[in-house]
């Protein structure tokens, strides 16, 4: 009986190593570089609304908002409301992962604008937040809470055509945040590339 | 970095250019795909439906997705291109595989596929070739993941005749069409959400069993973490699978759907996988008329195996003979025995049989007593009758009782002597059964400490099953005296009957003053100081009864009697636990070495993670053994002290000495309904880490090692 009770212990340490960040709760904290090598920590951030994108420009659902030129735009239309932080959680030895100056240089081609660029080697602020694609989006309010968790829009493709056709949930949830109303929409299913977890 | 689709289009060539038979319709290469449009039969029959496939060949260990696509990916697309008048019907897929990438889970398919559609040509159409095409749209992915696309098109012909099946491609769409989900006649299906899980129940009609190995799919994405592990636990001749609810859980479900997949099949049902709805109920208790869902354990690993947990009751039941409060009233048993080793070998026998039934049907009462009192909403974990001050006051009463008397300081008297004596055969056996009713009266303080963890995963199960574990317990603990009861030979090995029995009896009072001594310090922890006091005072007058009893033992008249129950009752009004049992709560002051712990509160355990702290909760309770142990042992080991400290990690302690349904509620949303529980929650997960229930300080420092670095802000740190 104990080694069945020590079994499904054993289980249940298996499903906490993924963890979640969900909306209502606080948002995880973080500590990581960016692509220029200095810390960022979500502390520094406190009293901003911070947007996380999850990314990988090796991914076709991410290719798609960037060729479309849909994640710059929003980028830059956010710039002077929220912290925009891309998140890269690619492990090193995936075929998708890049050095800092490649991307840095893919970064500028496409004209992409996150105030920072997280490089997340490890992975652990990914399985933090329970981020499972690229691109998967998070909203964190100023107090430090998620308000969003989930998809960049509605349409579940690799068309760049569909960016025009998608509602997008992070643009909804923006604007409402910015008119004082609670999210109306706050979790969808993410879609896009698995993240590369080591 | 850019990965194109190459479509290698080459072989791109019309049907109508191969041969007037349209079931070779060109293959349409991709760099990681290999995609045809197949037919079952050579034709089609006007105004019937006619089933194709997308056949899907993927490279070695690239996959495509299903319908649900699991954490990421996309389910494969067909947009049908067709005559004037077809109609073309849904995707019918295939069930999935569980395709685990890195911490997440995709559902798909690996090797081949065929995505199953109907398409139905008018009533009216004319015999003849026809030309159906189709844009199809792929995600296949390996570590990487390439969206990829065909145009793919075949010549169907349309005939009046019964068509011919197609000897090509008949294996490979009987072969999907076998892996289609089935419908399950006589089955019933429903759902709970309980705590963090979605409980999904699985009851086959009459005469049949679930399979033991269940994976299930759900439609709906957002439902369930899909990569978390499914539980598979039986349920009578059904089965439950838990999942774990994706966080935030959906709200307004009314149900789930989804398929069902076993390798092993269903039992008189073709297939492998079967469709299923299963409306959402409060709780699948109440379906069953079953016990507390509300605690529903986690019992992978035993994947079902109902035998096995009898056969650890069983087993379980046999140690409990050795526990302190068990083994003075089982040795008397024993030498009862030896006195008559050498009579009646078929009294003896009935003896050990009548001694067992007292033993299975006490356990069988307190067992039912519990699971009613559950039924009625009661939130009681084994261990129960601890927690209220009455009982443990009766049961060190009790208790200095039985020592008294093998200390030898009275005998029982004539009431109990009528019972026990040894000159009618029928004395002899209501002596049995008593013993065993007393055998097991006396066991349950041990079994609570000890069993409790063990004995409260039997009440996640179904009614019938926890009763057969409790009588498993019982029967195990009859079992070594049934034994000497029917192989008298064994007893032969004791030295023969004489002074040393005594003797022997006299050292076995020692253990149950010492459970009493336990028991006072149980009823501190629940009740205060005074309590203790007046329980010592009400134990001395019924030790002043017994005495008197026994010093007189050859007075006559019944004076005797009188004055000894006189003092008894007035020992034991004045030991009864007063209305005022204001309970010892709030955290002493923390003594230097030891964790500074801190009243539990579910607020509290929120409110600290809020503020980055990572929690430690110890639920326990004082007349929970293990959970003492496990305290002075590992908790207040120096090094583990230090290591809280080092960490900041705070410890709360929940005490279940007395019943707390907060406590209950916590401890059932974490799958148990007994302590000891250790639970870490940490900032930012969802569920807390669990430590086993047995702990040593290596593991806890351990398990504290796994924890993210002290401060909160740096709790994620770049390597």
């Amino acid at each position: 009986m104990k080694k069945l009770l020590a079994l499904s212990i054993a289980s249940v340490f298996c499903a906490a190593a993924f963890a979640n960040a969900p909306v209502g709760k606080p948002a995880p904290a973080f500590a990581v570089t960016d692509l220029t090598g200095k810390p960022v920590n979500l502390a520094d951030y406190k009293g901003k609304t911070v947007v996380l994108e999850w990314h990988n420009f090796g991914c076709p659902f991410v290719q798609k908002h960037y060729r479309s030129g849909n994640m710059q735009a929003l980028q830059k239309k956010y710039a002077n409301d929220v912290v925009w932080l891309a998140v890269n959680s690619t492990n090193k030895g995936h075929s998708d992962w890049e050095e800092a100056p490649k991307l840095t240089g893919q970064l500028k081609d496409f004209g992409a604008q996150p105030a920072r660029y997280l490089v997340d080697e490890p992975g652990r602020m990914g399985l933090a937040y329970g981020a499972k694609t690229t691109p998967h989006m998070y909203i964190i309010d100023p107090s430090g809470t998620v308000v969003y968790n989930g998809a960049i829009d509605d349409k579940r493709s690799t068309d760049v055509a569909d960016v025009k056709l998608a509602k997008n949930y992070v643009v909804a949830a923006l604007d409402e945040l910015k008119a004082g109303k609670p999210v109306s929409t706050a979790t969808t299913a993410p879609y896009g590339c698995t993240v590369k977890y080591r | 970095m850019y990965r194109t689709t190459i479509l290698l289009l080459a072989g791109l060539v019309t049907g109508a250019g191969l041969g007037t038979h349209a079931f070779a319709a060109p293959l349409v290469k991709t760099e990681h795909v290999e995609a045809e449009l197949v037919t079952e039969k050579t034709s089609a029959q006007p105004g019937k439906p006619a089933t194709v496939g997308l056949k899907l060949r993927m490279a070695e260990h690239w996959h495509t997705y299903w319908k649900n696509p699991g954490d990421s990916g996309l389910p494969t697309r067909i947009q049908w291109v067709l005559p004037e008048g077809w109609k073309a019907g849904e995707i019918q897929w295939p069930y999935p595989v569980r395709l685990p990438i890195g911490p997440l889970m995709n559902y798909g398919y690996e090797d081949e596929v065929v995505l199953l559609s109907d398409l139905t040509p008018p009533a009216d159409a004319k015999p003849g070739d026809y030309t159906v095409k189709a844009k199809a749209e792929w995600l296949v992915c390996k570590d990487v993941c390439i969206p990829e696309k065909g145009d793919l098109d075949m010549v169907l012909a349309v005939a009046a005749a019964e068509p011919a099946s197609n000897p090509r491609f008949q294996a490979h769409i009987e072969r999907s069409r076998n892996m289609l989900p089935g419908a399950a006649p006589g089955w019933k299906f429903d759902a709970a959400l309980l705590g963090g899980s979605l409980v999904l129940r699985l009851t086959p009609p009459a005469g049949a069993s679930a399979p033991r190995a269940i994976t299930f799919f759900p439609d709906r994405e957002l439902l369930i973490e899909p990569a978390a592990p499914q539980k598979i636990t039986r349920d009578g001749s059904g089965v439950r699978i838990e999942m774990k609810l994706a966080d935030p859980p959906p709200t307004g479900l009314q149900s789930v759907s989804g398929v069902a997949v076993s390798d092993a099949g269903w039992p008189a049902m073709p297939r492998k996988a079967i469709a299923l709805e299963a409306p959402i109920t409060a709780s699948l208790g109440a379906v069953a008329g079953s016990t507390d869902p509300g605690s529903l354990a986690s019992a992978d690993g035993i994947g079902g195996s109902a035998l096995a947990a009898l056969a650890f009751a069983l087993l379980g039941g046999m140690l409990l003979n050795l526990m302190p409060c068990v083994f003075p009233v089982l040795g008397i048993k024993v030498m009862g025995f030896v006195e008559h080793a050498h009579g009646d070998a078929r009294a003896m026998r009935l003896q050990g049989w009548i001694f067992a039934g007292g033993v299975l049907l006490s356990f069988l009462l307190l067992a039912g007593l519990m699971l009613l009192l559950r039924a009625g909403g009661a939130q009681l974990g084994w261990g129960f009758q601890l927690q209220s001050p009455t009982v443990v006051v009766l049961l060190a009463t009790l208790f200095l009782l039985l020592a008294l008397n093998l200390s030898g300081v009275f005998e029982w008297g004539a009431f109990a002597q009528s019972l026990t004596s040894n000159v009618s055969a029928r004395g002899r056996y209501a002596d049995a059964f008593l013993a065993g009713v007393l055998a097991s009266v006396v066991a349950t303080p041990c079994t609570a400490p000890f069993m409790g963890a063990a004995v409260g995963f039997t009440l996640t199960q179904s009614a019938p099953l926890s009763m057969a574990v409790f009588g498993a317990l019982g029967a195990g603990m009859a079992l070594p005296v049934l034994l000497l009861a029917h192989f008298p030979a064994l007893l032969k090995r004791l030295p023969r009957p004489g002074a040393w029995m005594e003797t022997f009896k006299q050292v076995l009072a020692f253990p149950l003053y010492a459970t009493v001594a336990w028991l006072a310090w149980v009823l501190g922890a629940q009740s205060g100081n005074d309590a203790i006091l007046a329980l010592l005072a009400g134990l001395l007058l019924v030790a002043m009864g017994a005495w008197m009893y026994g010093r007189w033992e050859h007075a006559p008249g019944l004076w005797r009697a009188v004055v000894a129950t006189l003092l008894a009752a007035t020992g034991l009004a004045v030991a009864w636990p007063g209305s005022s049992t204001a309970a010892v709560t709030g955290a002493a002051a923390a003594r230097e070495g030891e964790l500074a712990w801190q009243e539990w509160s579910p607020e509290k355990v929120a409110a600290l993670n809020a503020a980055g702290r990572v929690v430690f909760v110890d639920f326990t309770a004082a007349w929970c053994v293990t959970c003492q142990v496990n305290k002075r042992v590992s908790l207040h080991n120096s090094a583990v002290v230090k290591e809280f400290a080092a960490r900041g990690v705070v410890p709360l302690k929940a005490d279940w000495t007395r019943q707390d349904p907060r406590i209950t509620a916590a401890l059932a949303e974490l799958g148990r309904n007994a302590v000891p529980v250790y639970a870490i929650y940490l900032p930012g997960e969802s569920a807390p880490r669990l430590l086993p229930e047995v702990l040593t300080p290596s593991l806890v420092l351990a398990e504290l090692g796994r924890l993210p670095a002290a401060s909160p802000a740096t709790a994620i740190t770049q390597r």
